[in-house]
């Protein structure tokens, strides 16, 4: 039985349409306009113990809303969900105490204590024995490197070493499931890297289950087998990140150096040149003929490098979530899916898909 | 503060891979309600020390502006010897009502009033996610995080002004006061019951933030009840517009009742005994905190019910 079970799951919000002006305001005290959004309509979903995945997709997608109802914090307009049995909305302490919800945005600790006394506080909430909450403690605030910061209190921590003691304190009680939203927005690269390595070192090691929304692919791509993508209520796509890429990726990215750059415009026979920067040139060429095209390439040219990637992710999804294409081009969100991101400009080859150069080139002359 | 059980599986129970889900057994007894609350009181205290300065400051100018309500009755006491006519509410009497006034108003601006204020504000901040969250009455965890300790320096001065108007109407009284544990135990009961009628009131009045958005009037509003429970009720019985008021702030918001009912237990205007008026009293006391307890819980989980939390 999977562990979340989700089922034509709805939500609507009735949102007040506040007009312009003063005698528009008025009259809004007497007679008010709503306007019904759909926040998640009608999707389906399930999830294995041990998942970690993530959720995808523009602001307003309806992501952080499929969190806050998977965690019973708002209720749904209709359809039906199970967590481990449970049914969130139920509120029931039983479940509440199973599972745990990060949210980037918000703070939970004390502000003006340390977080040692909200932990502490958390312990007595939920119950945990003295010895498994100090152990618990102790290694979380170890693995995060905390422990010169449990004294200070929460409000002159950085944003940073904040997100780590929330996640702390929302793993104090061992949950089972992780719900984390955006847990590392607005840090810098070298938080963001810290907080991904120890997601990935603690799903491992304690097989929990993690759902994870994020804007920032180095997020996604770090640590989730499984991709979610939302767009405007409804899941558009459910599988893994190379099935993404394999899927929407019908080029690649050939990056080249000559050594003699004169006839460089004849590149363009192979591929669509993206960048021209002599020595240097970028191109992209369908999928299916990379190899042939990368051996006439190398026996016609004078290439002193070359590399081969994959457009980067973010490339893709901004396609996707471009409201611009979807209204402007006559696609629907789930038509631009379909057609994949071959008009758009490239913004660098993703270093994680990065082949070796060298290796590469002994390949293809061989 | 009831626990949810079934409707799912049972707690602390072994997972499908065979691994205990959890490393203890996990009970869902009252009994960490106890705990949590201390931890509150300790977490307040400590949060009380690191801002030492501003601490006492409250305390003083709390208790200033309390001994001058008192001066104030003092000059008033100088033109008349009673509250209305064959009230009974004499000087030393009104004290004690003045005095209880000061106790149950300083408990309810430590306890009650900054919880009610965080309230409205964790609901429009979106901050209430976190207490939904919690495996524990949902009601509670929002009712008792924050006290304010300086705004217990009301409640000794009240003692004071209540000890010191009582022991003057043992001693020196035309009509001596008889004062027993029974007494005590019944004003400190009626007491309670007036917290709780004014918990209930404020808790129902935040909660409904969660339908309005936004609720920045409740520290008005506060103030204004305030305002009518402070005297004893025989000042409204009288003319057309006091008499509407007495029966609305006594059946329909019953704060009139939360005072003068400890009040008149204890100080016994109408002395040698305590007149069978006080009773009928004590007992709509009663039965208000019981149906306003019970109302605000009503009101507290439909709006827990229609939460839609702020954006993220």
């Amino acid at each position: 039985m999977p562990l979340i079970e989700i089922e034509k799951l709805s939500k609507h919000y009735q949102v007040y349409q506040k007009q312009e002006g003063l005698w528009a305001s008025v009259r809004g005290l007497f007679r008010r306009e709503y306007r019904q959004v759909t926040a998640l309509d009608a999707i389906d979903l399930q999830v294995e113990k041990g998942e970690f995945v993530a959720f995808l997709g523009p602001n307003g997608a309806g992501k952080t809303t499929t969190l806050k109802l998977l965690s019973g914090v708002i209720h749904p307009t209709s359809g039906s969900c199970r967590v481990m049995g449970y049914v969130p909305w139920e509120r029931s302490n039983h479940y509440r105490r199973r599972f745990a919800l990060v949210m980037g945005q918000k703070n939970q600790l004390w502000w003006d204590l340390p977080a040692q006394e909200s932990f502490r506080l958390h312990q007595h909430i939920y119950q945990i024995p003295t010895d498994v909450f100090q152990s618990t403690r102790d290694e979380l605030v170890d693995l995060l490197g905390l422990a010169k910061l449990l004294r200070q209190p929460v409000r002159e921590l950085s944003l940073g070493e904040r997100m780590k003691m929330e996640l702390t304190a929302a793993l104090l009680h061992r949950p089972e499931i992780l719900f984390l939203d955006e847990p590392t927005i607005g840090l810098d690269v070298v938080a963001q890297h810290n907080i991904q390595q120890f997601l990935k070192h603690y799903q491992q090691t304690r097989a929990i289950t993690i759902l994870l929304t994020s804007h920032y692919m180095k997020d996604i791509e770090a640590l989730c087998q499984r991709v979610v993508i939302i767009n405007e209520g409804r899941i558009q796509f459910d599988g893994s990140l190379a099935g993404i890429v394999d899927r929407f990726h019908q080029e690649r990215i050939v990056s080249l150096r000559l050594a003699d750059s004169t006839s460089m415009d004849e590149l363009a026979a192979y591929g669509r040149i993206t960048k021209l920067q002599a020595p240097q040139v970028q191109l992209r060429i369908p999928r299916a003929e990379v190899p042939t095209s990368l051996a006439e390439i190398l026996n016609r040219f004078p290439v002193e490098d070359v590399s081969v990637s994959d457009p980067p992710l973010e490339e893709i999804f901004a396609h996707l979530f471009s409201s611009g294409h979807s209204g402007g081009g006559g696609n629907s969100p789930r038509e631009a899916l379909e057609l994949g991101a071959t008009e758009l400009r490239s913004s660098g080859p993703r270093d994680a898909e990065t082949e070796s150069r060298r290796g590469l080139l002994r390949e293809v002359r061989r | 503060m009831v626990e949810s059980s079934g409707g799912g599986p049972a707690a602390g129970k072994v997972s499908e891979s065979g691994a205990a889900t959890t490393d203890w057994v996990w009970q869902a007894g009252p009994r960490r309600y106890g705990r949590v609350f201390l931890t509150f009181v300790r977490n307040s205290l400590v949060r009380a020390m690191g801002f030492r300065t501003n601490f006492w400051l409250e305390c003083i100018s709390s208790s200033c502006w309390t001994l001058m309500n008192l001066f104030f009755f003092k000059i008033v006491f100088s033109y008349t010897d009673s509250i209305g006519r064959d009230t009974g509410w004499g000087e030393n009497e009104f004290f004690v009502f003045l005095g209880t006034t000061w106790i149950i108003t300083s408990l309810i601006q430590t306890f009650i009033m900054p919880n009610a204020q965080e309230f409205s504000e964790l609901i429009r901040t979106g901050q209430l996610d976190f207490a939904l969250l919690k495996p524990i009455d949902t009601q509670f965890l929002v009712s008792f995080p924050q006290i304010v300790w300086s705004n217990l320096a009301n409640l000794a001065l009240g003692v004071v002004l209540v000890v010191y108007a009582v022991v003057r109407l043992v001693t020196t009284s035309e009509v001596p006061l008889v004062v027993g544990p029974v007494q005590v135990g019944l004003y400190l009961f009626f007491i309670g019951c007036g917290l709780a009628i004014l918990y209930g009131v404020m808790i129902a009045m935040a909660a409904t933030s969660i339908w309005l958005g936004r609720n920045q009037t409740l520290y008005t509003f506060w103030f204004y009840l305030t305002n009518f429970y402070r005297q004893p009720m025989e000042i409204y019985q009288q003319g057309w517009v006091g008499w509407t008021l007495w029966g609305l702030f006594t059946f329909l918001v019953p704060i009139l009742l939360v005072v003068n009912v400890p009040a008149r237990i204890l100080a016994e205007p109408l002395r040698p005994a305590v007149d069978s008026w006080t009773w009928v009293l004590a007992g709509m006391a009663l039965t208000a905190a019981i149906v306003v307890l019970s109302g605000s819980r009503w009101v507290f989980q439909a709006a827990l019910a229609s939460y839609r939390s702020a954006s993220s």
